[in-house]
Protein backbone atom coordinates (compact mmCIF):
# COMPACT_ATOMS: atom_id res chain seq x y z
CA UNK A 1 0.00 0.00 0.00
CA UNK A 2 1.29 3.58 -1.23
CA UNK A 3 0.67 6.47 0.34
CA UNK A 4 0.11 9.51 -2.08
CA UNK A 5 0.89 13.15 -1.00
CA UNK A 6 -0.67 15.73 -2.59
CA UNK A 7 0.36 19.66 -2.67
CA UNK A 8 -2.03 21.03 -5.28
CA UNK A 9 -5.92 21.92 -5.29
CA UNK A 10 -7.67 20.77 -8.12
CA UNK A 11 -8.97 23.94 -9.07
CA UNK A 12 -5.45 25.28 -9.60
CA UNK A 13 -3.72 21.80 -11.41
CA UNK A 14 -5.07 18.73 -12.96
CA UNK A 15 -2.14 16.76 -11.28
CA UNK A 16 -4.86 15.16 -9.43
CA UNK A 17 -6.28 13.17 -12.64
CA UNK A 18 -2.34 11.81 -12.61
CA UNK A 19 -2.72 10.78 -9.38
CA UNK A 20 -6.00 9.04 -9.30
CA UNK A 21 -4.73 7.26 -12.96
CA UNK A 22 -1.77 5.81 -10.73
CA UNK A 23 -3.32 4.75 -7.43
CA UNK A 24 -3.67 1.09 -6.66
CA UNK A 25 -6.77 0.01 -4.88
CA UNK A 26 -5.97 0.41 -1.88
CA UNK A 27 -3.34 3.59 -1.65
CA UNK A 28 -3.91 6.24 0.07
CA UNK A 29 -4.21 10.09 -0.67
CA UNK A 30 -3.50 12.66 1.77
CA UNK A 31 -3.92 16.33 0.83
CA UNK A 32 -1.89 18.82 2.27
CA UNK A 33 -0.93 22.55 2.14
CA UNK A 34 -3.06 23.81 -0.58
CA UNK A 35 -4.01 20.08 -1.09
CA UNK A 36 -6.35 20.28 0.92
CA UNK A 37 -8.65 22.83 -1.01
CA UNK A 38 -10.13 19.40 -2.99
CA UNK A 39 -11.33 18.41 0.91
CA UNK A 40 -14.12 20.76 0.66
CA UNK A 41 -17.78 19.41 -0.06
CA UNK A 42 -17.41 21.43 -4.14
CA UNK A 43 -14.30 20.14 -4.58
CA UNK A 44 -14.44 17.14 -3.28
CA UNK A 45 -16.07 15.06 -6.49
CA UNK A 46 -12.53 15.03 -7.57
CA UNK A 47 -11.84 12.22 -5.54
CA UNK A 48 -14.42 9.59 -6.55
CA UNK A 49 -14.13 6.16 -4.96
CA UNK A 50 -11.39 6.77 -2.11
CA UNK A 51 -14.18 6.82 0.46
CA UNK A 52 -11.78 5.80 3.54
CA UNK A 53 -8.85 6.25 2.10
CA UNK A 54 -8.92 9.93 1.60
CA UNK A 55 -7.28 12.19 4.31
CA UNK A 56 -6.77 15.71 4.72
CA UNK A 57 -4.72 17.48 7.04
CA UNK A 58 -6.36 19.48 9.71
CA UNK A 59 -3.55 22.56 10.44
CA UNK A 60 -3.89 22.75 6.37
CA UNK A 61 -7.55 23.02 6.87
CA UNK A 62 -7.44 25.84 9.74
CA UNK A 63 -4.79 27.72 8.22
CA UNK A 64 -7.22 28.07 5.40
CA UNK A 65 -10.19 28.60 7.35
CA UNK A 66 -11.59 25.64 5.47
CA UNK A 67 -11.83 23.21 8.80
CA UNK A 68 -15.60 23.77 9.02
CA UNK A 69 -16.19 23.25 5.55
CA UNK A 70 -14.44 19.73 4.72
CA UNK A 71 -16.81 17.00 3.68
CA UNK A 72 -17.57 14.17 5.28
CA UNK A 73 -16.33 11.51 3.44
CA UNK A 74 -12.68 12.85 4.17
CA UNK A 75 -10.79 11.56 6.97
CA UNK A 76 -9.24 14.90 8.56
CA UNK A 77 -6.08 13.77 10.20
CA UNK A 78 -3.59 15.94 12.50
CA UNK A 79 0.49 16.09 11.85
CA UNK A 80 0.70 13.06 14.21
CA UNK A 81 -1.88 11.24 12.25
CA UNK A 82 -0.03 12.12 9.13
CA UNK A 83 3.39 10.30 10.23
CA UNK A 84 1.16 7.30 11.44
CA UNK A 85 0.22 7.08 7.86
CA UNK A 86 3.50 7.30 6.16
CA UNK A 87 4.27 3.87 9.05
CA UNK A 88 1.67 2.20 7.81
CA UNK A 89 2.82 2.63 4.02
CA UNK A 90 5.47 1.07 2.50
CA UNK A 91 5.98 4.13 0.44
CA UNK A 92 5.07 7.01 0.18
CA UNK A 93 5.01 9.36 -3.14
CA UNK A 94 4.58 13.13 -3.66
CA UNK A 95 2.46 14.78 -6.24
CA UNK A 96 3.45 18.45 -7.24
CA UNK B 1 11.21 3.76 12.66
CA UNK B 2 14.46 5.59 10.39
CA UNK B 3 12.81 8.26 8.34
CA UNK B 4 14.72 10.69 6.23
CA UNK B 5 12.96 13.64 4.65
CA UNK B 6 13.46 15.62 1.04
CA UNK B 7 12.88 18.97 0.92
CA UNK B 8 12.80 20.88 -2.68
CA UNK B 9 11.19 23.99 -1.60
CA UNK B 10 13.08 27.00 -0.56
CA UNK B 11 12.16 28.90 2.73
CA UNK B 12 9.47 31.53 3.01
CA UNK B 13 8.46 31.26 -0.76
CA UNK B 14 6.70 28.03 -0.59
CA UNK B 15 5.12 26.03 2.30
CA UNK B 16 7.44 22.90 1.86
CA UNK B 17 10.14 23.67 4.37
CA UNK B 18 7.79 24.22 7.03
CA UNK B 19 5.36 20.99 6.43
CA UNK B 20 8.97 19.25 6.59
CA UNK B 21 9.70 20.68 9.57
CA UNK B 22 6.32 20.15 11.45
CA UNK B 23 6.18 16.62 9.78
CA UNK B 24 9.54 16.07 11.76
CA UNK B 25 8.96 17.30 14.89
CA UNK B 26 5.47 14.18 15.35
CA UNK B 27 7.67 11.76 13.23
CA UNK B 28 10.20 12.42 16.40
CA UNK B 29 7.13 12.76 18.94
CA UNK B 30 6.30 9.49 17.81
CA UNK B 31 9.69 7.81 18.88
CA UNK B 32 11.11 7.99 15.18
CA UNK B 33 13.91 9.20 14.29
CA UNK B 34 14.89 11.75 11.64
CA UNK B 35 18.22 10.38 10.39
CA UNK B 36 18.47 12.86 7.74
CA UNK B 37 17.42 15.41 5.69
CA UNK B 38 18.18 16.12 2.19
CA UNK B 39 17.88 19.60 0.47
CA UNK B 40 17.71 19.81 -3.58
CA UNK B 41 16.64 22.04 -6.35
CA UNK B 42 15.33 25.30 -4.77
CA UNK B 43 15.50 23.68 -0.88
CA UNK B 44 19.10 24.30 -0.80
CA UNK B 45 18.36 27.71 0.58
CA UNK B 46 17.15 26.11 3.81
CA UNK B 47 21.02 26.21 4.42
CA UNK B 48 21.67 29.66 3.43
CA UNK B 49 23.86 30.76 6.51
CA UNK B 50 23.45 34.55 6.24
CA UNK B 51 19.70 34.45 6.34
CA UNK B 52 18.07 36.79 8.62
CA UNK B 53 14.28 36.92 8.98
CA UNK B 54 12.55 39.42 11.19
CA UNK B 55 12.69 38.08 14.70
CA UNK B 56 9.00 37.76 15.10
CA UNK B 57 9.08 35.76 12.04
CA UNK B 58 10.13 31.07 12.11
CA UNK B 59 13.76 31.52 11.31
CA UNK B 60 13.77 28.19 9.46
CA UNK B 61 17.85 28.23 9.14
CA UNK B 62 17.86 27.97 12.56
CA UNK B 63 15.31 25.05 13.30
CA UNK B 64 17.08 22.94 10.76
CA UNK B 65 20.03 23.80 12.99
CA UNK B 66 18.31 23.17 16.07
CA UNK B 67 17.59 19.85 14.84
CA UNK B 68 20.60 18.43 14.13
CA UNK B 69 21.88 19.82 17.57
CA UNK B 70 19.17 17.71 19.62
CA UNK B 71 18.87 14.83 17.41
CA UNK B 72 21.41 14.26 15.49
CA UNK B 73 19.88 14.92 12.01
CA UNK B 74 22.93 14.71 9.09
CA UNK B 75 21.61 18.09 7.08
CA UNK B 76 22.73 16.90 3.45
CA UNK B 77 22.87 19.65 0.76
CA UNK B 78 23.05 18.45 -3.00
CA UNK B 79 26.59 20.44 -3.96
CA UNK B 80 25.55 21.11 -7.85
CA UNK B 81 22.34 23.01 -6.51
CA UNK B 82 23.99 24.71 -4.13
CA UNK B 83 26.68 26.20 -6.04
CA UNK B 84 24.55 27.08 -8.77
CA UNK B 85 22.56 29.45 -6.09
CA UNK B 86 25.71 31.05 -4.50
CA UNK B 87 25.70 28.53 -1.47
CA UNK B 88 29.22 27.56 -1.28
CA UNK B 89 30.99 26.34 1.94
CA UNK B 90 34.75 27.08 2.77
CA UNK B 91 35.84 24.84 0.84
CA UNK B 92 34.19 25.34 -2.19
CA UNK B 93 34.30 29.30 -2.23
CA UNK B 94 37.90 29.21 -1.91
CA UNK B 95 37.98 26.49 -4.56
CA UNK B 96 35.81 28.78 -7.14
CA UNK B 97 37.74 31.87 -5.33
CA UNK B 98 34.82 33.85 -3.68
CA UNK B 99 35.59 35.32 -0.07
CA UNK B 100 33.34 34.37 2.59
CA UNK B 101 31.01 31.24 3.08
CA UNK B 102 27.70 31.78 2.23
CA UNK B 103 27.06 27.69 3.70
CA UNK B 104 28.55 26.30 7.19
CA UNK B 105 28.20 23.24 9.68
CA UNK B 106 25.92 21.18 10.31
CA UNK B 107 25.23 21.77 6.72
CA UNK B 108 26.98 19.17 4.59
CA UNK B 109 27.63 19.82 1.08
CA UNK B 110 26.88 16.00 -0.85
CA UNK B 111 26.51 14.64 -3.85
CA UNK B 112 23.01 13.38 -5.25
CA UNK B 113 24.04 9.82 -5.00
CA UNK B 114 23.89 10.20 -1.15
CA UNK B 115 20.33 10.82 -1.80
CA UNK B 116 20.09 7.41 -3.48
CA UNK B 117 21.76 5.46 0.06
CA UNK B 118 19.69 7.73 2.15
CA UNK B 119 16.59 5.53 0.47
CA UNK B 120 18.90 2.26 1.12
CA UNK B 121 19.20 3.21 4.60
CA UNK B 122 16.07 4.59 5.80
CA UNK B 123 12.96 3.11 5.93
CA UNK B 124 10.98 6.17 5.28
CA UNK B 125 11.70 8.80 2.65
CA UNK B 126 9.37 11.42 2.42
CA UNK B 127 9.78 13.84 0.23
CA UNK B 128 8.14 18.16 0.38
CA UNK B 129 7.73 20.21 -2.61
CA UNK B 130 7.08 23.25 -3.63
Amino acid sequence: MLLHLLNRAPSSSSVHQDVLRAMGEEDGLMLIEDGVFGAVSAQVQHFPGLEGRLFALREDLESRGLAGRCDARVIIVDMDGFVALTEEAQRTVSWF
Amino acid sequence: MRYALLVLGGPYSHQAAHSALRFAHAAIARGHRVGTVFFYHDGVYNAAHFAAPPQDEPHLVDAWRELQRTQGTVLQVCVAAALRRGLLDAREAERHGKSGASLESPFELTGLGQLLDIGQTHERLITFAP
